[in-house]
């Protein structure tokens, strides 16, 4: 690490970078935000023996898909990762992209389910088990958008090498940050999927 | 890095246990086997959970990081039970 390097990560009276606390912290409020809005949820829910309804229906492959596309994500940003430890920039780049990518196919796939919703003249205020649908993906497809615009970011770093020298440690938030995404996914999709 | 990361082995073995148990969960739910709708949501949903957990302690490295992280994350599960003491008890009252 450099001298400027050490200078942007200062030592912390936990032994923790600052940077790497705060976003343990930030994905603790997260983890209320979306406990608040899965709560509702399973409280309308269970208010009603017949939930969703014939009308309530979810296309389980496209949800399938979204699942193992998020799952694989999470993995390659991970093993972005593994390979950013060994210092395989290259292949920090490759597999950073692939993140990106699953993450944009992630959401052209709920693209489609939008779409195909609002052309049956389903929208979120057609029914409570709907409003619950597009509040609880949409808000976790826009902590999606924020993960892909966060990889983009550190992909940005990686296309130097003095750069990465710099900036190295913040692909290690965002992987942190992705799989928070994929954990409240892995939840969303039995519930409003499978069940 | 506070500590050294796992393998690139490992990340892979834990992809290939998430993506079974994920499949597992769709064959469960959607098979309509012969078993009460609660036993089935029960399954998928513990599923669901070991799913979240192995991400949480080999992709998120809790396992082996700083136990404090553990105690951040775990922080609003317990203001989450708090919470729902709360809702109870005064769902209780009414009685």
């Amino acid at each position: 690490m450099t001298t400027h390097a050490a200078a942007l990560s200062p030592p912390s009276a936990t032994g923790i970078p600052h940077g790497k606390l705060g976003m343990w912290l930030f994905l603790a409020s997260e983890v209320m935000f979306f406990t608040g809005l899965i709560g509702a949820y399973l409280v309308l829910r269970l208010g009603h023996p017949a939930w969703p309804g014939p009308e309530g229906h979810l296309s389980v492959p496209l949800g399938t898909l979204n699942t193992l596309v998020l799952i694989c994500s999470s993995t390659t940003i991970v093993l972005a990762l593994a390979a950013g430890e060994r210092g395989a920039l290259r292949t920090v780049r490759l597999w950073l992209l692939a993140t990106i990518l699953l993450g944009a196919l992630f959401l052209v796939v709920k693209g489609f389910e939008y779409t195909a919703k609002f052309s049956h003249h389903i929208v979120p205020s057609t029914t409570v088990f709907w409003s619950c649908y597009f509040v609880l993906t949409g808000f976790h497809a826009l902590h999606v958008l924020g993960g892909i615009i966060f990889n983009v970011l550190v992909l940005s770093y990686a296309a130097s090498e003095a750069r990465w020298q710099l900036f190295h440690q913040r692909l290690e938030l965002a992987g942190l940050y992705w799989h928070f995404v994929d954990i409240v996914w892995i939840f969303l999709f039995p519930l409003l999927y499978l069940l | 890095m506070t500590n050294a990361l796992g393998s690139a082995k490992t990340y892979v073995k834990i992809w290939v246990w998430l993506a079974g148990l994920m499949l597992v969960s769709v064959v469960l739910a959607e098979a309509g086997l012969a078993m009460p709708a609660r036993i089935v949501a029960a399954v998928v949903l513990v599923l669901s959970l070991v799913k979240a957990v192995l991400v949480a302690l080999y992709y998120m490295h809790l396992k082996t990081d700083r136990r404090l992280l553990a105690m951040v994350l775990a922080a609003p599960f317990l203001l989450v039970l708090l919470a729902l003491g709360v809702i109870f008890s005064s769902t209780l009252l009414h009685f």
